[in-house]
């Protein structure tokens, strides 16, 4: 028999023993193959911040055919969505406290009289403030409209007295990478990033609390095999569900939401390594601070909210007040989805992330190493 | 050879004795507000069995701990075959078994990967494995239950399933933290009969227990309290040495017969015993406190002394 290296014998054994547990345990197995795909579909289909008929009640005090024309064309885009018409302002409180609308337009008595007039005239648009975004784009929508419409009074008033029409700067909008403006594709990067931190940190850390709770840790450190091999014994498997997680939600997210694939795969798993020994590293560190599952699922949590919240998943960095963003760039999370949304979105190569990837490698290094010297002091 | 008290045992004398196995030297580790070693020292001879005896809370675990090279200690020194076992890595882990007191298998692994892990991690080849195991299994009688969950063996088999991943890499030096506890007495016989062989065999065997009876059993015993010995040595000579004279008191209001023995100065312990009182008096007074008992009509039996008398009689002069 050919005598292999002591510590691949040791390490062996050690991930054979883990993937066995791991493939024992239908709850880890569950969090760890059909959760993600649940999150795609969940992320995908529900996440949206596309505001699509959002209802709109009409309050017409003016019943001129102009006016109803106002309204047929400004719903006509689909922004927004008929839900209703009073003359009622009581109405409107109600409607939108009940949220049956979202938005009410209202067209003040004898707009059409007062446009005829030359008189300025106005439109009040109420919205319901409680969900900012959807707020916006309504606003958005509705000064657009009525901006046009303006340009265009003008324009007839200009031509019908012979003059030509002033030049107009307008502006152009032409959309890059997501010409669309889905979700998917800016939500399934997120995804990934927040999976790995589930599949990795999470069952890491409760993991290793598991052997301490079990008594099992102290039985294993009695013989010959050294803590690191223990360690890197363990999270072996992970790491490899990990990259495997991230290579379904990508796969989903093409076939299903039709996320780009721009840049290289390659750059994609890099990154996603480099990450990975961060969100292992944070797990093992929690590791050393709980003694049972139970904390450690905790701490986990407590670590993976804020550093989901803050790494620009969801809401964009800049929006955050500047002592938040500096505290970002302490948060690893930030650099993956940086690294991925960079270069599955926009195609982006080495040369445009690899600081990201540096910053990925310095944290997943530091983590790893300070983590491993707490435990080996803790067993000790 | 008597074992120094540990306020006795200067720094400057620590040294590993050679022949020795084990040795602890004036081991001190405080737990928050627990004093859990206070100057444990004791030293165990190659190819002895020695028993660790004393009350839950004594500071038994802690000591095997240190002696595994699991915990650090606050003062003093471990040694397995004179080297550290927190530093000695693998020289010392290849010569030592650990069997905790508790779990400490995995309890999703059936009997076989269990040992198969715990063998790799040896590096015990294939070969030597098979007939290891196979022996160990044997004479366990774990063989039925190869593939069974370790989470789904009875208390008894579960501590023959950790003895047997202990003695899987033949270690020099057994650790067993409370083998017996919660077994049954048939697998009790068997577990000191496989003890036996074990040592009989050249291997080195310190065990802790709490049952007084068990320490006869033993080559040597160490009774620890407080986190202290309070006495090491053969139980024969130890027995041998005890001043008291124990009796069982017959018959007599037992509330009563308390209280009179409560006020006896020659009476330095009472035990109950079922429906039984042991009592240990002072050499020579036998007589006055069977005068004393005799208007309860409650009369002295002499028995053999017995090495719960013996830690009841030296705690008791620990405290005085």
């Amino acid at each position: 028999m050919i005598a292999r290296p002591r510590w691949t014998v040791q390490l062996r054994a050690v991930v054979r023993k883990e993937v066995r547990q791991t493939v024992r345990d239908r709850r880890i197995m569950f969090m760890l193959i059909i959760a993600p795909l649940l999150q795609t579909v969940v992320f995908g289909f529900a996440v949206d911040f596309q505001f699509d008929h959002v209802p709109t009640l009409v309050v017409g005090h003016d019943a001129s055919a102009q006016s109803r024309q106002h309204i047929r064309r400004l719903l006509a885009d689909g922004t927004l969505r008929d839900a209703g018409h009073t003359t009622e302002l009581s109405e409107v409180q109600h409607k939108l406290q009940t949220g049956d609308a979202a938005a009410a337009l209202i067209l003040p008595a004898g707009l059409a009289r007062d446009l005829a007039a030359q008189r300025p005239a106005e439109v009040q648009v109420i919205l319901d403030g409680g969900d900012p975004n959807r707020a916006v784009v309504v606003a958005g929508a509705a000064s657009r409209y009525f901006g046009e419409t303006a340009e265009a009074m003008v324009k007839a008033r200009l031509a019908a007295r012979g003059i030509a029409p002033p030049p107009l700067i307008r502006a152009t909008p032409r959309i890059w990478f997501n010409p669309s403006l889905k979700t998917p594709p800016f939500m399934i990067p997120g995804v990934m990033t927040i999976l790995l931190v589930i599949t990795t940190t999470l069952v890491t850390a409760m993991g290793l609390s598991r052997e301490r709770e079990m008594g099992t840790l102290e039985q294993v450190l009695v013989t010959p095999i050294r803590p690191v091999l223990l360690l890197i014994g363990k999270m072996t498997p992970f790491l490899v569900i990990g990259c495997f997680d991230v290579l379904l939600v990508l796969t989903a997210g093409v076939w299903i939401f039709g996320v780009p694939l721009h840049g290289s795969l390659l750059l994609v798993a890099t990154g996603t390594v480099l990450y990975v020994l961060s969100t292992l590293g944070i797990g093992l560190l929690i590791s050393t601070v709980s003694r049972t599952q139970q904390q450690a699922f905790l701490a986990g949590f407590l670590f993976a909210m804020p550093a989901i919240l803050l790494s620009g998943v969801m809401t964009p960095i800049r929006a955050m007040p500047l002592w938040l963003q500096v505290v970002t760039f302490f948060n690893p999370v930030r650099y993956y989805i940086e690294v991925l949304r960079a270069v599955l979105l926009k195609g982006a190569g080495l040369v445009d992330v690899w600081w990201r990837l540096l910053a990925l490698l310095g944290f997943g290094l530091t983590l790893l190493t300070v983590a491993s010297l707490r435990f080996s002091k803790r067993v000790a | 050879m008597a074992q120094a008290p540990a306020a006795a045992t200067s720094g400057a004398t620590l040294g590993f004795e050679p022949g020795a196995a084990l040795e602890a030297q004036a081991l001190v580790r405080r737990f928050g507000a627990t004093q859990a070693l206070d100057g444990l020292s004791f030293t165990v001879g190659r190819g002895q069995l020695f028993g660790l005896v004393g009350a839950d809370g004594a500071g038994k675990t802690t000591a095997i701990r240190a002696l595994a090279g699991l915990i650090s200690l606050d003062s003093g020194r471990a040694l397995v075959l004179g080297r550290d076992p927190a530093q000695g890595r693998a020289a010392v882990r290849e010569s030592l078994g650990l069997m905790p007191q508790q779990a400490s298998l995995y309890p999703d692994l059936s009997v076989g990967e269990n040992l198969r892990f715990f063998a790799r991690l040896y590096c015990l080849p294939r070969a030597l494995f098979h007939e290891r195991s196979s022996r160990l299994l044997e004479i366990t009688r774990l063989g039925p239950f190869l593939d069974r969950r370790a989470d789904a063996l009875s208390g008894g088999m579960y501590k023959k399933l950790a003895l047997a991943c202990a003695l899987l890499h033949r270690p020099e030096v057994l650790l067993l933290d409370e083998p017996t506890n919660g077994v049954d007495p048939v697998s009790r016989r068997e577990l000191w009969a496989l003890l036996h062989e074990l040592v009989h065999d050249g291997m080195t065997v310190l065990l802790s227990t709490p049952y007084m009876d068990e320490a006869e059993r033993c080559h040597r015993v160490g009774f620890i309290h407080h986190g202290r010995l309070l006495l090491a040595g053969e139980p024969r000579a130890l027995l041998a040495g005890l001043d008291d004279e124990t009796y069982e008191v017959e018959g007599g209001e037992r509330e009563q017969v308390d209280e009179r023995l409560a006020n006896l100065a020659e009476v330095h312990a009472a035990s109950p015993a079922g429906s039984t009182l042991r009592i240990a008096v002072a050499r020579g007074s036998g007589g006055t406190v069977g005068a004393a008992l005799k208007p309860l009509a409650a009369s002295l039996r002499p028995v053999a002394p017995n090495f719960e008398d013996l830690f009841l009689a030296r705690v008791r002069q620990e405290a005085a």
